[in-house]
C-alpha cells in the first residue's frame, strides 16, 4: 500500500543566462532559483491496484515517483510504501519495489541480457529455484527465448524494453513503478507490454502505478487516474468518470455525407481523420441521434466512443489553468518531469 | 550472512567484467602487449640516469628499481581495479542509469566499486614481481622475512588508500558531473609515484606524504622491503590509511545525500 | 560545405568554442593540470644535477626545459582525436556534415577557441620561469623569441593535424583510442617530454630527427633555452610536417567519410 500526504520536492538549479559575459559572470558566481518540482500532494494506492499517473512534461511525475522508490528525499510530507519509508532504502523495500524507467536502461550493453540477470540474481538473493520459476515465467510472457543470449547493442528497442522488464521484474517485486516504459515502441509491442503489466499485477497482485504519454496504455491498463499539473494534484478517481465529468458528451462518427445544417441540429461537429465525420451528442440525445443517422442512407460505418482521452486531458489542462495563473508559476523547463 | 551475499556478489562481478572484456579479444591480447611496453617506456629514464652515476638522493640502482616494480603494480592494480569502475560509474551517472544502482538492496559503495575490472592487467602484476625480483639480484641478496611482511602490508596499505581517494573523486563527480578526465589526473599525479620520495624537494616531500599520498604507494613498500622502516613508521601508515578509509566512506555517504536531494 | 562558409561561420563558432570552454572549466583545469609529467621530471633531475651538471645539462638548463615543455605542451595539446573518435562512434558526425561548414573548420573553432583559457593557465609559469634560475638559461632577444612563437603556432598545428589524422581512424578501426595510447608512448620518448633528446642515446636521437614529435615539443623548447643552433633547419623540418600531416589527415577524413556514407556509422 502506498500512502502520499502533503508531500513537497523542491529543487534548487542553477539559472546559466546565455552569453559570453554572462557565461564568464558564472564562473566566479552562480544564481539559483528554486523549482517547486511537487508542491503539496496527497493519495493512497492500495495494494493490487493499477493506477495510471498522468500530467503535462515539467507536471512532477517523475520526480514522485523517484520519491516513491526512495531515490529522491522529499523536501517535506509523508511517504509510505509497504509500511516503509522509501528515502531511508531498506533492504527489505528495495526487494518489493521496481522502477523502470523507459528512458534509462539497465542492461549491461556489451554482454546478453542473461548476464545482467544473473548479476541480479545475486543482488537481489534470489534463489535459483526461485529464479529458474520466474524467469520461465518471464520468458514466457513475454517471448524472451531468442533474446536472453544475443548482446544487449544487438537488440532492436523493443525487444531491449522486453530484457529490461525482465531484469526488473525477476525479484518479483510487488510495488511496480513504471515510467514510460512504452516510449519509443511500436504499437504491437505497446500492447505486449501492456498485456504482460496486466497480467503480472492479476497473478501476483502487484500495485502498480504508471506513467505514460500514450493515453492507449493508461485506458487499456488503468482504472485510475491521478493527474498532476504544475505540482498539484488536478483529478485523482475512476478514469471513466473523469472522462464522463470533463466529456460527457459522446463521440458519433461515421463516412457519408450529410448536409450542414442538418449536422448541426443533431450535434456539435468536431474534427476527424480518414475521412470520417465526427458530432459530439450529448447522452440523452444518443438514440434520437443514432436512430436518425441510421436512417440515412447515405451514412455508413457508424460508431459510438467516448471522447479521445487526449482531448479529456487537454480540457482538463485548460481548465485549471486559470487557477494556476493565480499562484506564482513554476519554470517547468529545468525541473524534473 | 551478509559476508557470503557480498562474497558472491563480487565473485559474479568479477566473472561479469572478464566476459565483458574478453567480448573484443584482440583487445585483450593488444593491451596485455601495451602494459609491457610502458613498463619498458617507464625503465627508460631510470637506465639513462643511472648510466651516467651511481646514486640519487640515496638511491642505487637496484632499490630504485624496487620502486620502480612496485610503481607498475600499483598501476596494475589502478588501471585493472579503480579506473574501469571509475569511468564506469562516472557514466553512468551522467546517463542516468546510476539511478538503477541505487535501486539495488546492496551497499551502493559496493556496488560502483565491482563495476567494471579489466583481467589482462595482471600482466602489470607480473611484470611488477619481476622487477622487484630482478632487483634484488643486482643489490645481491633476498629480503628478510620480516621486511617482506612489513612490504606487503604496505602494499595492502597502499591500495586502500588509493581506493579511498578514489571514492572521493566519485563522490565529487555527483557534484561536477563531467569528470571523464579526473581518471587521467589520477594517473599523471600517480606517475610521480614511479621514483624515490627523497628526490623531491621539501615541500614537495610533505605533499606527497600528508596531502597526495604518493609516497604511501611505492617509496615506502619499497622502503619496508628494503630493510630502512622502522615499526612505528609502518603502523603510522596502516593508522592513517585507515583513518583515510572511514573519511571517503564519510563523504561517500554526504554525496549520496547529496545526489538523493538534488537529482533530476 | 564551401571555404567562404567557413570562413564566414569563424568568429562565430569561436565564440561558441570559448563559451563552451569556460562551461566545462572544472573539466578545463583537470585536463591542463594532467600535464605533470614535465614537473616530475623536474624534481628528478633537478635533484640529480644539484652538485654537478647531469652531461651538458646544469639544474638551471633543467630547470628552463622542463618549465618550458610544461608551457609548449598546455599551449599545444588537444583533444580533437577523442572528440572526432567519439563523433564517429555515436553517429553524431552526421549532424556536422549536415552543416554548410567543413568539419575542420568546426573542429579548428572548438580547439582554437581553447587557447585563450590555456594561455591564461600558463602565464603563472612563465612568471615562475623568470623568478627562477631559468632566467639565465632562456633567451630574451626579440629575433629569437619571435623564432619560438612561429615553432609553437607550428607546433599546434602539427598536434592539430596529427591527432585529426588519429581521429579519422576511427571510420576504420574499432577501438582507435589504443592508437592514441601508443602515440603518447612514442610522444613521450621521441618528443624530449620525457627526457630532453639530448641525454637519449644517438641512436634514439637519430630516429627522432626523422619523425614528427620532436617537432611537437622538444624542437620549441630547444629554441627558447637557446639550445637550437639550427633553428631554421628545425622550423623548416617543422612546417614540412605540418603540411605533410595536414595533407595525411584530409586523405585520411576524405577516404572515411566515403566508407561512413556508403555504410553509416
Amino acid at each position: 500500500m502506498i500512502r502520499v500526504r502533503d508531500l513537497a520536492k523542491h529543487f534548487k538549479v542553477h539559472k546559466r543566462p546565455p552569453g559570453l559575459a554572462a557565461a564568464l559572470k558564472s564562473v566566479i558566481h552562480r544564481t539559483y532559483t528554486t523549482v517547486k518540482a511537487v508542491d503539496g500532494v496527497s493519495f493512497t494506492i492500495e495494494r493490487g491496484e493499477r493506477v495510471g499517473f498522468l500530467g503535462p512534461n515539467g507536471a512532477g511525475k517523475t520526480t514522485t515517483l523517484k520519491v516513491l522508490s526512495g531515490l529522491l528525499h522529499p523536501t517535506s510530507g509523508e511517504v509510505s510504501v509497504d509500511g516503509h519509508r522509501p528515502h531511508k532504502r531498506d533492504a527489505e523495500f528495495l526487494r518489493r519495489i521496481t522502477l523502470v524507467m523507459g528512458q534509462k536502461q539497465q542492461l549491461i550493453w556489451d554482454l546478453p541480457p542473461a548476464e545482467t540477470y544473473a548479476l541480479n540474481q545475486a543482488v537481489f538473493g534470489v534463489s535459483d529455484a526461485d529464479f529458474a520459476k520466474t524467469m520461465a515465467e518471464l520468458s514466457s510472457l513475454l517471448d524472451l527465448e531468442a533474446l536472453a543470449q544475443k548482446p544487449t547493442r544487438q537488440l532492436s528497442l523493443g525487444e531491449r524494453m522486453k530484457c529490461e522488464l525482465a531484469a526488473a521484474l525477476l525479484h518479483r517485486p510487488t510495488t511496480l513503478f513504471l515510467d514510460e516504459p512504452t516510449i519509443g515502441l511500436d504499437v504491437a509491442m505497446q500492447v505486449t507490454i501492456r498485456e504482460f503489466v496486466r497480467e503480472y499485477n492479476q497473478r501476483h497482485d502487484a500495485t502498480v502505478m504508471l506513467t505514460s504519454h500514450y493515453m492507449d496504455d493508461v485506458v487499456a491498463l488503468c482504472p485510475r487516474v491521478i493527474v498532476i499539473d504544475g505540482g498539484h494534484i488536478i483529478h485523482d478517481g475512476d478514469l471513466r468518470r473523469l472522462v464522463k465529468t470533463m466529456m460527457p458528451d459522446k463521440r458519433v462518427s461515421f463516412t457519408g455525407t450529410v448536409a450542414p445544417d442538418q449536422l448541426a441540429r443533431l450535434g456539435r461537429v468536431v474534427p476527424a481523420d480518414g475521412g470520417r465525420t465526427s458530432i459530439e451528442v450529448p447522452e440523452d440525445r444518443l438514440r434520437e441521434v443514432v436512430g436518425h443517422l441510421l436512417g440515412l442512407d447515405a451514412v455508413h460505418d457508424l460508431a459510438i466512443e467516448d471522447p479521445p482521452l487526449e482531448d479529456v486531458m487537454r480540457k482538463l489542462f485548460k481548465d485549471h489553468k486559470p487557477a494556476e495563473a493565480a499562484a506564482t508559476p513554476a519554470p517547468a523547463a529545468e525541473a524534473a518531469s | 550472512m551478509r559476508l557470503t551475499y557480498y562474497l558472491r556478489l563480487l565473485w559474479v562481478s568479477i566473472k561479469t567484467s572478464a566476459l565483458t572484456s574478453m567480448q573484443y579479444r584482440a583487445d585483450f591480447v593488444v593491451q596485455g602487449l601495451m602494459s609491457l611496453v610502458w613498463t619498458a617506456l617507464a625503465l627508460v629514464p631510470l637506465l639513462i640516469l643511472y648510466d651516467h652515476q651511481q646514486a640519487v638522493a640515496g638511491w642505487d640502482f637496484g632499490p630504485a628499481l624496487v620502486v620502480m616494480g612496485l610503481f607498475v603494480i600499483m598501476r596494475g592494480v589502478l588501471e585493472g581495479a579503480i579506473n574501469p569502475s571509475l569511468i564506469a560509474v562516472v557514466e553512468r551517472i551522467r546517463s542516468g542509469s546510476f539511478d538503477y544502482t541505487l535501486l539495488k538492496p546492496a551497499d551502493a559503495q559496493f556496488l560502483v566499486s565491482t563495476t567494471k575490472f579489466e583481467p589482462w592487467r595482471v600482466v602489470d602484476l607480473l611484470t611488477g614481481v619481476g622487477l622487484i625480483i630482478y632487483a634484488f639480484v643486482r643489490i645481491g641478496h633476498a629480503p628478510g622475512l620480516g621486511d617482506l611482511a612489513a612490504g606487503a602490508l604496505l602494499v595492502a596499505t597502499a591500495i586502500a588508500v588509493m581506493y579511498s581517494l578514489w571514492i572521493l573523486i566519485i563522490a565529487a563527480a555527483f557534484w561536477v558531473v563531467r569528470l571523464d578526465n579526473l581518471t587521467f589526473l589520477l594517473g599523471a599525479i600517480f606517475d610521480a609515484a614511479r621514483w624515490p620520495i627523497q628526490i623531491f624537494p621539501a615541500v614537495w616531500r610533505l605533499i606527497f606524504t600528508f596531502v597526495i599520498p604518493l609516497a604511501l604507494m611505492t617509496s615506502y613498500p619499497a622502503m619496508a622491503v628494503l630493510g630502512r622502516l622502522d615499526a612505528t613508521t609502518v603502523l603510522a601508515c596502516v593508522g592513517g590509511a585507515a583513518g583515510f578509509f572511514v573519511l571517503s566512506r564519510a563523504i561517500w555517504t554526504l554525496a549520496i545525500r547529496s545526489y538523493t536531494s538534488a537529482s533530476s | 560545405m564551401t571555404l567562404r562558409a567557413s570562413v564566414r561561420a569563424m568568429p562565430t563558432m569561436l565564440r561558441v568554442g570559448m563559451a563552451e570552454t569556460i562551461a566545462y572549466r572544472a573539466e578545463m583545469i583537470v585536463w591542463i593540470l594532467t600535464t605533470t609529467m614535465p614537473l616530475v621530471m623536474l624534481a628528478l633531475w633537478t635533484s640529480v644535477a644539484r652538485e654537478a651538471p647531469f652531461r651538458a645539462y646544469a639544474q638551471a638548463d633543467f630547470v628552463a626545459y622542463y618549465l618550458a615543455a610544461l608551457i609548449v605542451r598546455n599551449l599545444t595539446s588537444n583533444w580533437v582525436a577523442w572528440q572526432i573518435g567519439e563523433e564517429i562512434r555515436m553517429g553524431t558526425l552526421s549532424m556536422r556534415l549536415l552543416r554548410p561548414v567543413h568539419p575542420f573548420a568546426g573542429y579548428l573553432a572548438t580547439h582554437l577557441a581553447a587557447i585563450p583559457m590555456r594561455a591564461l593557465v600558463v602565464l603563472p609559469v612563465v612568471a615562475i620561469m623568470f623568478v627562477t634560475s631559468a632566467r639565465d638559461v632562456i633567451v630574451t632577444d626579440a629575433p629569437r623569441l619571435a623564432l619560438f612563437g612561429v615553432s609553437v603556432a607550428g607546433a599546434w598545428l602539427l598536434v592539430f593535424a596529427t591527432f585529426v589524422a588519429i581521429g579519422a581512424l576511427a571510420f576504420f578501426l574499432e577501438k582507435s583510442m589504443s592508437l592514441v595510447e601508443v602515440y603518447f608512448g612514442l610522444f613521450m620518448l621521441l618528443s624530449g617530454y620525457m627526457i630532453p633528446l639530448d641525454l637519449m642515446p644517438g641512436w634514439i636521437r637519430d630516429v627522432a630527427t626523422w619523425l614528427p614529435f620532436r617537432y611537437m615539443l622538444g624542437g620549441p623548447v630547444e629554441i627558447l633555452i637557446g639550445r637550437a643552433p639550427d633553428a631554421g633547419a628545425v622550423l623548416a623540418a617543422q612546417w614540412a610536417w605540418v603540411a605533410g600531416m595536414g595533407l595525411a589527415a584530409a586523405l585520411i577524413w576524405r577516404a572515411g567519410i566515403r566508407r561512413f556514407e556508403a555504410y553509416g556509422a
